[in-house]
C-alpha cells in the first residue's frame, strides 16, 4: 500500500544524515518507525469517520427490497435524481452569487479607509455571519420573510405580495436567499486576503506602462485572483451542498433538497423497504463532495505553489 | 471618476448591511414583541415590547438540562480534539514532517463527508454492534471532535510553524528537562493563541451543531430550539438571539487575543481557520 511507499521514501530523508544529528537525536526513532506517533491519529479518523463512510458504500450497494438494482442505482432516478439536481442546481446558484456578491463586498469594504473600525468590524461580523446556519438563521429569516415576517409586511405595504407572488421561504427562491446569508460572508473571508495579496506597486506599474484600469483588472488582476475566486466557488458550493440544519428548520422537514431527504429513510422508514435508499443517497452526496474537495485542493496547493 | 469610485461602495455596503440587519432585527422584534405583525403599525411599534418569552424559556428545565447536555459534550470535544491533535501536529512536525501532507489531507476529510452523511454512516454501523455507545450523550464527542477536526489542525499547524520548534526542544532537553515537561512549560504556553483559537472555535460548532444531535436524538441546546419554536415561538426565537450574540462574543474574544499575541508574526494567519 502507499503507507510503505512513504516509508521507502523515508529512509532517504536528507535531514537524518548522520553529520547533520544532534547528540540528542541519537536516541530517536529510527526513521521507519517515525510514522508510530500518528497511529493514535489515524485510529481516531478510522474508527469515526472512515469506517462509518465506508460501510455506507457497502450498504449502498445492495438492492432494496422488491428490487434487484443495487439501492446505488435507484439513487439517481425517478424522484431522487430530481432531488439531486435540484440541490445541485441551488447550490450552483448560491455558490455563484455568493461569489459574485462577497467579492464585491470584499473589494468595497476595502476601499473605505476611515473610519479605521469599520474593516475589522465587517470581518468579524463575516466571521460569525459565515459560520452562522442552522436553527438560529432559519428562526431569522421566518420572523423576517416567513409568511407572517416583519419584510414581508412591509413589501406587502408598498403593494407587493409576496404570497401571491409564489414566494416561499421555503422554496428554491427562499432557500437561495437564507444560504447567501453565510455564502457571501464566506466568500468576503476568502476575497479580503486575496485582494491585499495584490501589491499597489503592481496596479501602479501597470499604470506607469499605460494600462487603462480595466486593462490592468483584465489582465493583471483578474488572472491573479482567478484562484481565489475558483476557490472559493468550490468551497461555497460544498458549503450549500452539505448544509442540512438551515433547510430542515425553513421547511419543517419538508425540503426537497438531498440531505433532508436522507432523514427521511433514516428514521425507522422500515414499511417501505427503502433503508438503503438513505445510505444510497449519502453515498452519492459524498462522491459529489469528493469531486468538489479534490478541485479545491488542487486549486489551492496551484495558488501556495505560485505564491512561493 | 473619484467620486463614482467612492460613491458605490458605499451604496453596495449600506445594501449588505440591511440584507444582513434586517432578519436579525426582524427576529428580536417577533421574539420581544407581543404583537402580531398583521395589526402592527405606525401607532404601536413601539407598545408591548418584553423579555418574558425569553424568561419563560430561560426558566424552562428542560432548556437547563439541554444546555448543561451541550456544554458537557462541547467541553469533552475540547479535551478530546486537544489531546489527540496536539501531539499529532507536533509529532508531524517534529519527528515526520514528510507525513504533513498527508496528516493535512485526512484533516480535511470532514469536509468531503458531510454530517448528514456521517450520521447515517455512523447509525448503519454502530446501531448494530454497540448500540450502548450510540445511547450515550456523549458519543456525540467523536462525532463533533472530527467536525472540527480541520480548522483545529490548521490553527495549530500555523502555530506551529511560526515557532522554531527544533531550537525551543533541543534546548529545553539540553538543560534537562523531561518530554512532559517540554510540552508543558515549553510548548503549550507557546501555542496558547492557536489552543485558545481552536477550542473557541470548537465550542461555536458544538453549540451550533443540529444535524447529527437531531438524527442520534440527542436532547442538544439546538435540538431543544428547533423544539421549542413550536411551543414556545418568542422564547426559541430570544434564545436564538442570545446564543448569537453570545457567539459573536466569543469571536471577537477570539480576534482581541490573536491581536494581543502581536509577537506571533503569523498570529493573523490563523484568521484562516475559519475558513478551511
Amino acid at each position: 500500500m502507499a503507507r510503505t511507499g512513504i516509508l521507502s521514501l523515508g529512509q532517504s530523508d536528507p535531514k537524518g544524515g548522520s553529520h547533520t544529528r544532534t547528540p540528542l537525536q541519537r536516541f530517536q526513532l529510527p526513521v521507519k518507525f517515525k510514522p508510530i506517533g500518528l497511529v493514535p491519529f489515524f485510529g481516531f479518523v478510522g474508527l469515526f469517520l472512515v469506517w462509518p463512510a465506508i460501510s455506507l458504500f457497502r450498504l449502498a450497494i445492495q438492492p432494496t427490497k422488491n428490487s434487484d438494482i443495487s439501492a446505488m442505482r435507484e439513487a439517481i432516478t425517478g424522484d431522487y435524481l430530481d432531488s439531486f439536481i435540484y440541490t445541485i442546481k441551488l447550490s450552483l446558484l448560491t455558490a455563484l452569487l455568493g461569489v459574485l456578491l462577497g467579492s464585491l463586498l470584499a473589494a468595497s469594504v476595502l476601499r473605505i479607509e476611515r473610519p479605521k473600525w469599520f474593516r475589522n468590524f465587517m470581518t468579524s461580523f463575516a466571521g460569525v455571519a459565515a459560520n452562522l446556519g442552522g436553527i438560529p438563521l432559519a428562526f431569522a429569516f421566518i420572523a423576517a420573510l416567513g409568511t407572517q415576517g416583519l419584510i414581508t409586511k412591509m413589501i406587502d405595504y408598498f403593494g407587493v405580495n409576496l404570497s401571491d407572488a409564489g414566494f416561499r421561504i421555503s422554496n428554491f427562491a427562499g432557500i437561495t436567499i437564507v444560504y447567501l446569508y453565510f455564502q457571501i460572508p464566506l466568500m468576503f473571508l476568502i476575497m479580503v486576503p486575496a485582494f491585499n495579496g495584490l501589491r499597489a506597486s503592481w496596479s501602479e506599474s501597470a499604470a506607469s506602462l499605460g494600462a487603462a484600469p480595466w486593462q490592468y483588472w483584465r489582465y493583471v488582476g483578474l488572472p491573479l485572483l482567478t484562484p481565489a475566486l475558483l476557490g472559493g466557488f468550490l468551497l461555497l458550493f460544498s458549503n450549500a451542498f452539505s448544509a442540512y440544519a438551515t433547510a430542515y428548520a425553513l421547511s419543517s422537514g419538508g425540503a426537497r433538497l438531498v440531505p433532508v431527504q436522507i432523514r427521511f429513510f433514516l428514521q425507522g422508514n422500515t414499511i417501505t423497504g427503502k433503508d438503503n435508499l438513505g445510505y444510497a443517497l449519502a453515498a452519492w452526496m459524498i462522491i459529489i463532495m469528493l469531486i468538489t474537495m479534490t478541485g479545491y485542493l488542487f486549486v489551492r496547493r496551484r495558488a501556495e505553489k505560485w505564491q512561493q | 471618476m473619484k467620486f463614482v469610485g467612492k460613491i458605490w461602495p458605499r451604496l453596495y455596503i449600506a445594501i449588505a448591511i440591511v440584507f444582513f440587519a434586517a432578519p436579525l432585527l426582524s427576529m428580536a422584534r417577533f421574539a420581544f414583541q407581543r404583537i402580531p405583525v398583521i395589526s402592527l403599525g405606525k401607532d404601536n411599534l413601539f407598545k408591548r415590547w418584553t423579555i418574558d418569552g425569553l424568561l419563560t424559556t430561560l426558566r424552562d428545565p428542560e432548556f437547563a438540562h439541554s444546555l448543561s447536555v451541550s456544554l458537557k459534550v462541547a467541553f469533552f470535544t475540547v479535551l478530546v480534539l486537544l489531546f489527540l491533535m496536539v501531539p499529532t501536529t507536533l509529532w508531524v512536525h517534529l519527528s515526520a514532517p514528510r507525513w504533513r501532507g498527508v496528516v493535512e489531507t485526512v484533516t480535511i476529510l470532514p469536509y468531503v463527508v458531510p454530517p448528514i452523511a456521517l450520521v447515517v454512516g455512523v447509525s448503519g454501523t454502530y446501531r448494530s454492534i454497540a448500540p450502548w455507545f450510540l445511547a450515550s450523550n456523549y458519543s456525540l464527542v467523536p462525532f463533533y471532535a472530527i467536525l472540527a477536526m480541520p480548522f483545529t489542525f490548521r490553527s495549530l499547524d500555523v502555530g506551529i510553524k511560526a515557532l522554531d520548534l527544533r531550537t525551543l526542544v533541543d534546548a529545553a532537553k539540553s538543560l534537562g528537562a523531561s518530554s512532559g515537561r517540554v510540552m508543558w512549560n515549553v510548548l503549550l504556553p507557546n501555542l496558547r493563541t492557536s489552543l485558545i483559537n481552536a477550542a473557541f472555535l470548537t465550542i461555536t460548532v458544538v453549540l451550533g451543531e443540529f444535524t447529527i444531535a437531531s438524527l442520534l436524538l440527542k436532547r442538544t441546546l439546538p435540538m431543544y430550539m428547533a423544539q421549542a419554536q413550536g411551543s414556545e415561538p418568542q422564547g426559541a426565537l430570544g434564545l436564538g438571539l442570545l446564543i448569537l450574540v453570545l457567539t459573536t462574543i466569543l469571536f471577537t474574544l477570539v480576534s482581541i487575543i490573536r491581536k494581543k499575541d502581536s509577537t506571533n508574526i503569523n498570529a493573523k494567519n490563523i484568521n484562516s481557520g475559519m475558513v478551511p
